[in-house]
């Protein structure tokens, strides 16, 4: 049998043709990708924007509970996550069938972030993890899912989500009720690291951010330990030693010495959520 | 993470896993099969004109073959992941791709089109959502065609061929104004793309000394 019965191109023009469809393809393909590529930007920024708001709120200066700040700051925070919800529903008609995989790697950087947010939320809103099927659901309309969530993805974005605690745990010692709530967060913690632990090698990058989330237990674990010499000093009430607490270690909001995360996120101008693998 | 939350994750990325080792083993096959026809068409630069046709047709099986494996991938990925596991094979993709439109030119002197190639290598269009040979592939393939024509031109001429570099120069003339075409952004492709530039001079300059020693009739 000969190649020859396949269609061949036998004049200039035939070759311009061809390549004609080519670029049109190519220049959609482009297109869409950039469009994805800002949808995935638009989606870091707000999911940033929302984290800042959820640790602002959740650790005023009130006299309330933490549990009950961190209640309010979910339900106040609420209408900027649906803004996100939003953006992922207009990706929607650009990722179906094939075109999530071939587009997969624009947009996980943005979802990524996107999932820390929420898992965030859902940890002050419920103190546990959120399931990958809650997560697959928070982007999905009566239709169905929005686009498949990858594990991937999900791990990922969780693993981000132990540098916010941390974040949290610290700033919300000082506050009333906060060390119970410190060493509840380094306990779960410790457990999402030992879940982590065996997807690592399965995982493409979580080993790296299981490194971060090592370093953010162990700070935590150094507060907790502070907290826990300071007041071996004092036999006193829980409240009182809320007030001593909240004077000996001040400084732990004000100075951001203890946020290495973001120091080594803008070493090399690029911001660790924005990889692409 | 719940215990039930756990054991799903687990069992899907073992099932990755264990799906990743399946077309590994495929692509392999593929390189493997792949590799041998370009060292057999790398005869082309000391095999005299006349026995070009023969030379080709011994390498015919070999592009056949490379059926079973296109089969055998498409069997293997999941609906709609195509782009997901496509990095494995892509080199080896494009090499079958150089290797079918090399034979094709030197057989008719044409380009083979991209669905021409598809079909030279058993991918079926209702295969699309699972396994298809995507442009970038195909232009890849094409940009290896136009550097070994560029050597072909050279050592055509060595065994007293001197009317190929004139038949190759318009071949990749034509070829390199469709390139020319395209809106590349900035990538190997791009890269691979500004490099043709040489092979055509290098072409050129073989035309240039065939055709001042008169030793090329067409013009």
């Amino acid at each position: 049998m000969s190649a020859s019965q396949f269609d061949s191109l036998r004049t200039k023009d035939a070759i311009v043709d061809l390549f004609d469809h080519f670029r049109d393809e190519l220049d959609q393909q482009n297109d869409r990708r950039e469009r994805l590529i800002k949808s995935s930007r638009d989606i870091t920024n707000l999911s940033k924007k929302y984290i800042f708001l959820l640790h602002r709120i959740a650790t005023e200066d009130t006299q309330d509970d933490l549990q009950l700040r961190a209640m309010r700051a979910v339900e106040q925070a609420r209408p900027k996550l649906r803004d996100i919800q939003n953006i992922f529903a207009s990706m929607k008609p650009e990722l179906v069938g094939d075109l999530y995989w071939k587009h997969q790697k624009s947009i996980s950087p943005g979802l990524q972030e996107y999932i820390e947010a929420l898992s965030f939320s859902h940890y002050l809103e419920y103190g546990t993890l959120v399931s990958f099927a809650d997560v697959q659901e928070s982007m999905s309309d009566d239709d169905g899912p929005y686009f498949p969530l990858t594990i991937s993805d999900y791990l990922l974005g969780l693993s981000d989500l132990t540098g916010e605690l941390m974040r949290f745990a610290i700033s919300a010692i000082s506050r009333r009720g906060g060390r119970t709530k410190a060493n509840e967060i380094c306990t779960f913690v410790r457990r999402c690291k030992a879940d982590f632990e065996g997807m690592c090698p399965r995982v493409r990058g979580l080993s790296k951010k299981q490194h971060v989330t090592n370093q953010s237990l162990q700070k935590i674990e150094d507060a907790a330990y502070t907290i826990a010499i300071r007041s071996s000093e004092y036999d006193l009430p829980d409240d009182i030693l809320d007030d001593i607490v909240a004077r000996c270690i001040s400084g732990y909001d004000t100075r951001h010495q203890n946020y290495d995360r973001q120091p080594e996120r803008w070493k090399d101008g690029e911001e660790d959520e924005d990889e692409y693998f | 993470m719940d215990l039930q939350d756990l054991e799903f994750i687990n069992k899907a990325l073992d099932a990755d896993v264990e799906l990743r080792e399946k077309i590994k083993d495929e692509v392999s096959e593929l390189d493997k099969k792949t590799r041998s026809m370009v060292g057999f068409l790398n005869k082309i630069h000391s095999t005299p004109l006349e026995q070009i046709p023969s030379l080709v047709d011994s390498v015919r099986p070999n592009l056949q073959d490379l059926r079973t494996t296109t089969a055998a991938l498409h069997a293997l990925i999941p609906l709609d992941q195509f782009w997901r596991w496509k990095d494995m094979w892509s080199n080896s993709m494009r090499n079958a791709v150089f290797c079918a439109t090399l034979m094709e030119y030197l057989t008719s002197g044409t380009l083979m089109s991209m669905a021409g190639v598809s079909g030279a290598l058993g991918i079926q269009d209702g295969w699309k959502d699972r396994f298809a040979l995507p442009v970038e592939d195909y232009l890849h393939g094409l940009i290896t065609l136009v550097n070994e024509l560029s050597r072909l031109a050279v050592n055509a001429v060595t065994l007293g061929n001197y009317e190929e570099p004139i038949r190759i120069s318009k071949f990749v003339k034509d070829l390199f104004a469709g390139f020319s075409m395209l809106n590349l952004k900035n990538d190997t492709l791009r890269r691979r793309y500004d490099s043709l530039k040489y092979d055509i001079k290098k072409i050129e300059e073989v035309v240039y000394d065939v055709s001042l020693r008169k030793l090329a009739t067409a013009t």
